[in-house]
């Protein structure tokens, strides 16, 4: 008797929770339904992907939370290794010069600087009104320590390669003659020859107190001393970073009294901490998840350009692909809208150079438009009517194998068999940094993005003929000396408009010499409670936070 | 005894030897260079062979290794390669949460899955028995990752009651220990039944019941204790899979535990902290081994004699 009452109570139970499920869903999509007359979720111009219909939500608090999918590896801003870790050390240190929301150059540190005509010398006239969080005063002795930090060799830091260039003799080269400081705020870079990404790089150089530098040295990664809007408090690897609010910061004091970057990598539970408030704001947002936040009322998605190109390189050295007219062909066979459909539900571009619009220098070319007959033609012109069989390498990713999937599906219209081989992505490096006579690729699915959003960044590494492997990554094998004259004059002059000259000649002859398949640029995307303004991802997926404000 | 713990210490030592050797081997054997990870994809040749020689790696293998043997023995397990900690400073603070939710996790998994068992043994064939089983069942079937996921939709989105991700209480526990037991509840719910079926069988528990032993003592003193044994060998390996970090429920519940920790290091080849935490995880089972071993000899002296 006593058991059947146990039975019919588990049962109860089993009931109640079936029925609250129900009672959810219910809620659910009541929600939606309401939204859906109030809200956009048309893609917007503005920037929205979904806009709240509750624009005037306020927060609870005064303290931002970021939830991010990577993890922040380092706060030492010399020795970075991702861009969680630079978006993370941004909110503690200054540089001389940073990209605005526009990606356009502007003073941080420094108030104005001025380039010599031959492009050698650079003058920077640095603030006078500011202090590091330790109190001690910044100026352009605190620069030169900086520098010399990082070209120390024994301090074995990641930006010591931006200044120093190795020869194959195995030789160095420093890329800084000289540095000098005439008085306390004026700093003078001497360029040992014309290097035109020199401003962009100092986007990425952060200065550090030089006591605090003096007091921890390299430990400084755990200590950081800058003179940004936070201050450090705290950071525990793989779990979160904190800071809080410099109130004698020099620019304008934030608006928020803390942020915390929160490091959750599964995506699901990214979205369920912005829905419950956990989170203010959460970066990317997969497209899969949008729809879950999609009944909230005080929830924005926002989509953005990013640096990121993606591609599938073609390697000039076989046989068949050494013919301009298979390469072109193989392009007019995919259908990029199709691509940028199945693989971002929409959320990213068809390429429209060798490079995504924002990089500076780039210069829509002319599409090659999802055209079979065109690309059967030119096969058929080429004399592989009937085919040919070719490898394609990638990452194993679930994603990256359904964009290869893709591309053999594609190319399978005019007859290419291509066999999709995903691995490990250390394994896939391994492979494709071999001499050239080793060489076994055929094509890389493969994408790339220029961290300081230079022609040559974009480039170099992956054209020029010097960087075929197992030097860098030109696996296209595509060498072209009219090219590399091309990219070597745009790198030397500082000169905007005759830069843009020769980058916009560059895109042009190697959009149609078509050493890869052009396939798309991703857009970044980023979800925040409604009350959230001023925190936004920046085309190289870095987020900024420092003038964060929370509606109260 | 203390003979006995003795020589079960003593006979794990060369194994710790022979295990530290292929964890290296296999560091070295696995494609991927590390140097090239570190000086990323547009380095050139050169810069490649400058980290490559920074870090050691242009050494002999052998050489490499012994220089391995003498850290591990001076308490130098060397840097990390992502960042400029040691790998001492990147490991450490990754125990405190992989111990705390194995405690938690193998806690109730335990008290449930022993429980559902001795019930279901006990109330064989009836409906309580199905009920047992039906729950035993679900754990082990449900995914973990899925299951996770779900607990956070329905008591942190919906009903609000516990926090999705991170560490701060113990309510943080609640959910993360939840995922990462069900399946070993399941486990030894279903082990503690079929072992516990055999010893109700037997004869000693007849002779117990016939001398008049109240069912409960029957069942707790007689026939449970004789499943013991059994029981704890399951909890031991289990607990030597948790205190090797849960992949799963760390990355659901944003965990920054040890099965994280070995991921990530893995896809960025920072080999020296891989080869510290295999060779802990493999020194944790040898210990658990041992501690379970011991216990043996506690609940049955014939062990110690042998």
């Amino acid at each position: 008797m006593k058991r059947k009452k146990l039975v019919a109570l588990a049962l109860v139970g089993v009931m109640a929770l079936s029925l609250a499920a129900c009672g959810n869903k219910e809620e659910k999509s009541s929600t939606k339904s309401e939204t859906k007359t109030e809200g956009t979720t048309a893609k917007a111009e503005d920037g929205y992907l979904i806009k709240a219909s509750n624009q005037d939500a306020k927060s609870k608090d005064n303290d931002l939370v970021i939830a991010i999918e990577g993890s922040v590896s380092s706060l030492d801003p010399a020795n970075i290794p991702d861009t969680n870790a630079i978006s993370a050390t941004r909110g503690i240190y200054d540089t001389l010069v940073k990209f605005n929301r526009d990606l356009e150059l502007e003073g941080s540190l420094a108030e104005k600087w001025e380039i010599s005509d031959d492009s050698l010398t650079y003058t920077f006239h640095l603030r006078k009104d500011v202090k590091f969080h330790d109190g001690t005063d910044f100026n352009a002795q605190a620069i030169v320590s900086n520098y010399e930090r990082i070209i120390d060799k024994e301090n074995n830091l990641r930006q010591r390669r931006t200044y120093i260039v190795t020869n194959a003799d195995g030789s160095e080269k420093n890329r800084i003659e000289s540095i000098e400081t005439p008085d306390d705020y004026t700093v003078v870079y001497k360029l040992t020859e014309a290097w035109a990404p020199f401003i962009n790089r100092l986007t990425q150089f952060c200065v550090i107190s030089p006591k605090a530098l003096e007091e921890h040295g390299n430990a400084i990664m755990n200590n950081p001393v800058g003179t940004g809007a936070f201050k450090f408090q705290e950071w525990e690897e793989g779990d979160h970073t904190t800071m809080v609010k410099n109130e004698d910061y020099w620019g304008e004091v934030p608006s928020v009294d803390s942020v915390t970057i929160r490091e959750v990598p599964e995506a699901g539970s990214r979205t369920a901490m912005l829905q419950t408030g956990e989170a203010d704001f959460i970066y990317p947002i997969p497209s899969d998840q949008i729809a879950a936040v999609e009944g909230s009322d005080d929830i924005n998605v926002h989509i953005d350009d990013s640096n990121i190109m993606r591609y599938v390189t073609l390697n000039m050295n076989l046989p068949e692909l050494s013919d301009v007219k298979v390469r072109q062909a193989m392009n007019y066979a995919i259908d990029k809208e199709a691509y940028v459909q199945v693989m971002y539900n929409g959320n990213a571009k068809v390429a429209t150079s060798l490079v995504p619009s924002i990089i500076h220098g780039y210069q829509e070319q002319e599409a090659y438009t999802y055209d079979l007959e065109k690309a059967k033609e030119l096969m058929k012109e080429a004399g592989y009517e009937d085919g040919f069989k070719l490898t394609l390498w990638g990452d194993n990713t679930s994603q990256e194998i359904k964009g290869m999937t893709f591309v053999k599906q594609q190319l399978e219209q005019i007859n290419i068999d291509v066999e999709v081989l995903p691995m490990e992505p250390a394994t896939v490096s391994d492979k494709i940094y071999v001499d050239k006579d080793e060489a076994e690729i055929n094509m890389w699915y493969v994408n790339w993005s220029a961290s300081d959003f230079t022609m040559d960044g974009s480039l170099r590494s992956l054209l020029y003929s010097t960087m075929v492997p197992p030097t860098s990554a030109n696996t296209a094998y595509y060498e072209n000396p009219e090219f590399d004259a091309l990219l070597d004059d745009g790198l030397h002059t500082a000169d905007e408009s005759e830069q843009k000259d020769y980058y916009a000649k560059a895109q042009k002859m190697a959009w149609e010499a078509a050493p890869w398949l052009f396939l798309g640029n991703d857009e970044v995307l980023y979800s925040t409670k409604s009350y959230v303004s001023d925190v936004y991802v920046l085309p190289d997926g870095a987020f900024t936070f420092s003038e964060a404000k929370l509606a109260q | 005894m203390g003979r006995y713990v003795a020589k079960r210490v003593v006979s794990t030592l060369p194994l710790i030897f022979v295990i530290s050797f292929l964890i290296f081997m296999f560091m070295h054997l696995i494609p991927g260079d590390p140097a090239r990870m570190i000086a990323g994809q547009d380095a050139t040749k050169e810069d490649v062979a400058v980290v490559r020689e920074q870090l050691g790696l242009d050494k002999p293998v052998l050489t490499q290794y012994k220089d391995y043997m003498k850290g591990i023995f001076s308490g130098d397990m060397g840097m990390s390669i992502k960042n400029n900690k040691t790998v001492a400073e990147t490991i450490v603070p990754r125990f405190g949460p992989t111990i705390l939710l194995t405690l938690s996790s193998i806690t109730w998994a335990a008290l449930f899955g022993i429980g559902l068992g001795i019930i279901s043994a006990v109330f064989r064939g009836k409906p309580l028995d199905y009920l047992g089983m039906i729950i035993a069942i679900s754990g082990i079937s449900i995914p973990g990752f899925w299951l996770g996921l779900e607990m956070i939709q329905i008591f942190s989105v919906h009903l609000g009651l516990l926090p999705t991700a991170g560490l701060d209480s113990w309510r943080s526990y609640i959910l993360p220990s939840l995922t990462m037991g069900a399946g070993i509840m399941a486990v030894l719910a279903r082990f503690t039944r079929s072992s516990m079926l055999g010893s109700l069988r037997d004869d000693y528990v007849r002779t117990a019941r016939a001398k008049g032993q109240t069912e409960g003592k029957v069942i707790m003193k007689h026939a449970f204790k004789n499943s013991s044994i059994e029981i704890i060998t399951i909890i031991g390996l289990q607990i030597g899979g948790l205190l090797s970090g849960s992949v799963l429920a760390e990355t659901v519940f944003s965990i920054p535990g040890l099965g994280r920790l070995l991921v990530d290091s893995i896809n960025f080849r920072d080999y020296k902290v891989v080869q510290a935490l295999l060779l802990f995880f493999a020194l944790e089972y040898i210990i658990i081994n041992l501690v379970v071993d011991v216990l043996y000899g506690f609940i049955n002296p014939r062990v110690r004699y042998e």
